[in-house]
């Protein structure tokens, strides 16, 4: 059994809400005065932990009660969705932020990678940037001249290195910052979502660099990522945080595909009652729903599974010329398609509707739908705007890269290949 | 189990006052003197005259002030040529306000940098004074050339080892610049109108401090008034060192050293204590 390098015994993290400064002054003597003269508890800090479960709008626990072990070369990844904790948890991995209570024990040297290009100064030239992000991340000058070189071809700026950085394509600067980062030979790598920049065949050479790190050279690594399909292949661990919380921990594999079944079975189904049902005085959304065509209901939803958006809303005007639009949009806010259907006449009442969407059409990625209602084809009755998210997850069989497909549909038109010229009759062309 | 004996590091919950100890912050002598470097480079990047600024900045302050106190004012300066006395006074100003402000923007200037990586903090305000230190000893080379130039025209005498007094002087005023930056960075974090206060503060401390006048000039009445600052003594000394001339007492000069003691001390603790704890609040 390896040794276990990090120990972490109920990490807590407590943070303020709304602004630091104006009007704290009173509160922040109060509470010195409780707390250093009459040795109180902290009166602030008290009324939380004993109304724990009432929803306290001005501290929010980032973190709660967090224990993990990292054993010495394992590649650890942690996920959870945005606000999980994550980042909170990186943060007091690397020092920058005390926990509020709990303690972390480790063995080794730590460098942590929460962005890319700290410490860059725009004014100064790459080379000097070298050997100031370097040192800031925690190499030595003679470590750093030794990797000089090699920092320098792996980010492939060698004719710029005199060049003040703010000159820099943002490619280059984002290779030059990882080049540096990459060439750190800490026991124990820290590395936040630093792998969403550049372009998708420098990403494929960062986690290529990241799996040598840890398989090759045993090094320990703690990684977040969205990159789910990245987790599960660089990663042996895994630990998924939720709302501050530990949900669950262990192989990776089993950890991630736990998670992507449970973080999809939200806001799939909007069902109102015709009180509260959004709209207006002519149309009423009573129930928008995304039901995916799964093989299993604890798989996720993968590109390869077929969806049904069904919803019903109800018309309040007598012999309408309708038709419903169905409009699906990235998180970017792109629009991806818009798709309708010949107008018809309908009566007041309830009306029905559903759209299938074949599988092996959307790229992985976080969508929403919008739905739109017009009258006589030209006059917009509702547009109801955002409202059903849902994510996409990435698919790949015998398929040995794990940088991200390019667009936003990913259709398997087919492609055929056939051979027009053969070795053997190539004499005869030249 | 035997895994569990030997922990190289522990994160805690608390802070202490004394920090990450000497042995770790040593280990980042590197980083403490690429900051330096960085600074010194960055300031110059994109100007005609470089690091000349470092000399023209009290050049163009003494002729200012010699205009205003000298020949609007007609302060004296005790038969002393006029621009001399006044770049000697300019010249641990400066050293003495840029340090103590620059040390005081520590956490505004590099929150960042602070909220992405760790090092012990106290090696940005550190990085901060020998930044101050090279560019006052840049200065002082001019203010050495000045007064060789007055020397060689008979208006004043040297004394190389009456120089040696401005070594004390110099620790002396940086320790006390030092200390009350770091208190102040760590006020003004949480509440950013104190650093306007402390530009006010300091333009004001300049006036009490005797930079164009020498003590002997002020009135009896209010003459407590510079004694009570700690940095009076230092300047008068300064000058004494350079020129011959200076009120000396040995009681206000053991006073400022121990008020340096005291705030640097203050000011060093208290950073190690809190500056952990500021990223959240930054």
């Amino acid at each position: 059994m390896s040794d276990i390098v990090i120990e972490a015994r109920n990490i807590s993290k407590l943070y303020r809400l709304g602004t630091i400064g104006s009007g704290s002054l009173r509160k922040d003597l109060q509470k010195w005065v409780q707390k250093s003269i009459l040795k109180k508890e902290d009166p602030y800090f008290k009324t939380i932990n004993e109304s724990d479960k009432v929803v306290n709008k001005e501290y929010l626990w980032a973190l709660k009660n967090v224990d993990f072990e990292i054993k010495e070369g394992e590649a650890c990844g942690i996920i959870g969705r945005n606000g999980a904790g994550k980042s909170t948890f990186l943060k007091i991995l690397s020092r920058i932020v005390k926990p509020t209570t709990g303690t972390v024990k480790g063995k080794g040297k730590v460098s942590s990678l929460l962005e890319v290009g700290t410490g860059f100064h725009q004014e100064l030239t790459g080379r000097e940037n070298i050997f100031i992000s370097g040192h800031m991340l925690g190499m030595t000058r003679s470590e750093i001249r030794a990797r000089f070189d090699e920092i320098v071809q792996f980010s492939g700026v060698e004719n710029f290195l005199d060049t003040p950085v703010k000159r820099y394509s943002s490619g280059m600067y984002v290779r030059l910052a990882f080049a540096v980062a990459a060439h750190l030979e800490p026991d124990i790598l820290i590395v936040d979502e630093v792998l969403a920049v550049g372009d998708a065949e420098f990403q494929k050479k960062c986690l290529g660099k990241m799996k040598d790190a840890s398989s090759k050279k045993g090094r320990t690594i703690i990684f977040v990522s969205h990159n789910l399909q990245a987790i599960s292949n660089l990663c042996s661990n895994a630990i998924w945080l939720d709302k501050g919380q530990v949900i669950s921990k262990g192989e990776a594999k089993t950890v991630v595909n736990h998670y992507l079944g449970a973080a999809q079975k939200k806001s799939w189904k909007q069902e109102f009652s015709i009180k509260e049902a959004p709209g207006n005085h002519l149309i009423k959304v009573l129930l928008f729903e995304l039901v995916p065509q799964l093989s299993s209901p604890l798989s996720p939803v993968d590109i390869r599974t077929p969806l049904v958006v069904k919803f019903r809303f109800y018309n309040n005007t007598d012999d309408i010329i309708l038709a419903v639009g169905l409009h699906l949009f990235t998180l970017a806010d792109e629009c991806i398609f818009d798709v309708s259907h010949t107008p018809g006449t309908f009566k007041q009442g309830i009306i029905e509707g559903e759209c299938h969407i074949p599988g092996n059409f959307l790229n992985d990625g976080s969508y929403y739908f919008s739905l739109i209602f017009v009258k006589d084809s030209s006059e917009v009755l509702y547009y109801y705007e955002e409202s059903l998210y849902f994510e996409v997850e990435d698919y790949r069989e015998n398929i040995n890269w794990y940088g991200k497909w390019m667009g936003y549909v990913r259709p398997q038109f087919p492609i055929t290949l056939s051979q027009v010229d053969s070795h053997l009759n190539r004499k005869f062309l030249t | 189990m035997k895994q569990h004996s030997q922990w190289d590091w522990e994160i805690k919950a608390n802070t202490t006052w004394a920090g990450v100890g000497f042995k770790e912050f040593y280990s980042y002598k590197d980083l403490l003197f690429s900051l330096v470097r960085k600074e010194f480079l960055s300031s110059y990047q994109q100007t005609l005259l470089g690091p000349f600024w470092v000399l023209l900045q009290p050049l163009l302050s003494v002729i200012t002030y010699v205009l205003v106190f000298k020949k609007v004012m007609g302060f004296s300066t005790e038969g002393l040529p006029t621009f001399l006395y006044y770049l000697t006074g300019i010249t641990l100003w400066n050293l003495f306000s840029e340090l103590f402000l620059d040390t005081a923007y520590t956490f505004l200037n590099n929150s960042s940098i602070y909220s992405k990586v760790y090092f012990p903090r106290l090696i940005s305000p550190f990085s901060t004074l020998l930044l101050n230190l090279i560019r006052f000893g840049i200065q002082l080379l001019l203010l050495f050339a000045v007064l060789i130039y007055f020397w060689q025209v008979g208006q004043v005498q040297l004394n190389p080892v009456r120089l040696l007094i401005i070594i004390p002087v110099i620790i002396t005023i940086s320790g006390i610049a030092l200390g009350g930056g770091l208190i102040f960075s760590i006020l003004s974090t949480k509440y950013k109108d104190l650093l306007g206060l402390l530009q006010l503060s300091l333009r004001l401390l300049m006036f009490v401090c005797p930079i164009f006048y020498s003590l002997a000039i002020v009135p009896k009445s209010i003459q407590w008034l510079i004694n009570v600052n700690p940095l009076s003594s230092l300047f008068e000394l300064f000058r004494y060192a350079f020129l011959g001339k200076g009120n000396i007492s040995w009681i206000y000069f053991s006073y400022s050293i121990v008020f340096m003691f005291m705030i640097l001390l203050s000011g060093i603790l208290l950073f190690n204590k809190t500056s952990d704890r500021l990223v959240d609040v930054m």
